[in-house]
């Protein structure tokens, strides 16, 4: 397949990176045709077994290369609702479709290969404090059986992507906030999934480094990747000039599109 | 091929990753193992010998006819040959018996100890042998009734009490092993349970990036039995140790000693049987213990 020579810029603190060299295969390089959804949510219902209220019959499309923000206040279940749909929790009523599946079906072997193909982001990072950025990063490739090759093929383009290249060796605690939350994008982005859920990906962070981070998201989308970002901040999510759908009282709604 | 060493390359890496977090656990797990294997080994080794013992004695038709004083077994073997169940008769002089036993007892001054004791204080012996075993308690009971005959001996009694002996020994080794083998597994799974704890982030976005569950738990499964292997590995080293002093110990002129040192050889088969079980014993214990400490993880 012949590849576009097209060059894109991330941060004017971070280096120029040829797309050649980012991003190795498919969804990034072509962005698929803009009207196939990717995200069905019917009817969905979020109730804990204590009796809080996440989701009431909340319903959500979105189409492949969309990119959106999640806003609502603390406790209103944006992280619930990323979790919906990556399988870590399940749904008390209606259908959650994604990227074809519906997730509360999946089980095993098929949410595991599921997954592979979501990349996500966390507020607290959730990297392994022994591990350097590189092993953090590789990690994903290798668990999910990749082979030496592929995952070195991968590694360096994708640090480069967010400007962590020259900090391949260092250990998580030797990175501040807004360079941690870079390696769990980074994280998420290295096996070029065609959707990626961030959850409170600036919740900890200066308004740079926030700004930073959506910049390397908006970089990813315009490769043709669905994102989706919750924040309590919206601010910041209004700043972005993207659609904002905001999560309140257990209802979706669209405020911007 | 390249599939396969990755695979094999990430097995070895995540299992040595296990290995660091579990520091002195580690060896806590596998010495449990180690004296769990040890005693199993040990058990069954000296039922083998104590096999091979009885084996032996099953071997020997034999029946000492000890007579009564100052009746000469030259004077009675006639009449014993004549038994239609004897097949050999041998006798032993008490003169013969009593040099025997001198040197066994490494009597330094024969001469004096004859004389400290009035004189040699032994009988004379017969050496019957029978043509079967079945007719080796019949045989004794004719050669008891004997008026020349003072008793007889033969193998069954031995055998016997060797067989209570290794009965009561298969009991308290059975009762040993099965509660430490529950000890070692207790110990492999809260061992393999904590590293899966301290480990607990990486399992989880490793869950979430999409490892699948076989994946996830193949090296815990790994670390498991090689807690057990090592154990095995050490508690073959001590049981062949201990069995070579021990027949360094026994290594004397003395016959019956030096009976019990041949005994004390295990058989090619054995020799090659024991690592076997033991290893695969160790393996067995650190899969169920793998097993049960993963069971405890939530993996969906």
């Amino acid at each position: 397949m012949k590849t576009s020579r097209r060059r894109i810029v991330i941060n004017p603190q971070t280096r120029s990176i040829p797309l050649e060299n980012v991003a190795p295969t498919r969804p990034f390089r072509q962005a698929p045709p803009p009207k196939e959804i990717i995200i069905r949510l019917q009817d969905v219902s979020k109730i804990y077994p204590d009796g809080s209220r996440c989701l009431i019959g909340a319903n959500l499309n979105l189409k492949r290369g969309d990119f959106i923000f999640i806003t609502g206040t603390s406790g209103t279940g944006k992280s619930t609702l990323l979790k919906l749909l990556y399988g870590e929790e399940t749904p008390s009523s209606g259908q959650i479709y994604v990227n074809g599946s519906e997730v509360h079906e999946l089980k095993g072997d098929h949410l595991a290969k599921f997954r592979r193909r979501i990349g996500v982001v966390f507020q607290d990072y959730k990297l392994i404090p022994n591990r350097t950025v590189a092993e953090n990063v590789a990690f994903v490739l290798q668990a999910q059986g990749r082979r030496q090759q592929e995952i070195e093929r991968r590694l360096l383009p994708t640090l480069k992507m967010v400007g962590l290249a020259h900090k391949a060796d260092a250990f998580p605690d030797q990175l501040s906030g807004g360079e941690q939350q870079r390696v769990s994008i980074a994280r998420a982005i290295v096996g070029t999934p065609p959707l990626v859920l961030a959850d409170e990906p600036t919740g900890n962070l200066d308004l740079e480094n926030a700004t930073q981070i959506l910049r390397t998201l908006e970089n990813l989308n315009t490769y043709g990747a669905t994102i989706i970002v919750t924040t309590h901040d919206h601010h910041l999510a209004g700043l972005s000039g993207k659609p904002i759908v905001e999560l309140r009282q257990g209802q979706l709604y669209w405020q911007k599109r | 091929m390249l599939q396969i060493l990755t695979k094999l390359r990430y097995l070895c890496r995540e299992t040595l990753s296990g290995l660091q977090r579990g520091g002195w656990m580690n060896w806590a797990a596998i010495s449990t193992v180690t004296v769990s294997l040890f005693l199993f080994g040990l058990s069954l080794q000296t039922s083998w010998q104590l096999d091979a013992l009885l084996a032996h004695f099953g071997s020997q038709l034999e029946i000492s006819v000890y007579l009564q004083p100052d009746i000469s077994g030259q004077d009675v073997i006639d009449q014993v040959q004549a038994f239609p169940t004897v097949q050999e008769v041998r006798v032993v002089s008490k003169e013969e018996a009593w040099q025997s036993l001198l040197y066994e007892l490494r009597v330094a001054d024969p001469d004096y100890a004859t004389q400290q004791l009035e004189g040699n204080p032994l009988v004379d012996e017969l050496k019957v042998t029978a043509y079967s075993p079945q007719s080796v308690p019949n045989l004794v009971e004719r050669l008891t009734t004997l008026p020349q005959v003072d008793y007889c001996v033969y193998i069954n009694e031995a055998r016997e009490q060797f067989e209570q002996l290794q009965a009561g020994l298969s009991w308290v080794s059975l009762s040993l092993i099965s509660i430490l083998s529950i000890t070692a597994i207790a110990v492999v799974t809260t061992t393999l349970h904590l590293i899966a704890v301290a480990r607990r982030n990486e399992l989880e976005i490793m869950q979430l990036v999409g490892a699948t569950k076989v994946w996830i738990i193949i090296p815990f499964i790994c670390q498991g039995i090689l807690f057990g292997l090592a154990g095995g590995i050490l508690s073959l080293i001590l049981i062949t140790t201990l069995r070579t002093l021990i027949a360094q110990f026994l290594f004397t002129e003395q016959e019956f000693l030096r009976f019990l040192t041949e005994q004390l050889t295990l058989t090619s088969l054995q020799m090659s049987l024991l690592p076997l079980i033991l290893l695969s014993g160790g393996g067995g214990i650190g899969l169920i213990s793998s097993y049960l400490a993963l069971r405890r993880l939530a993996l969906r």
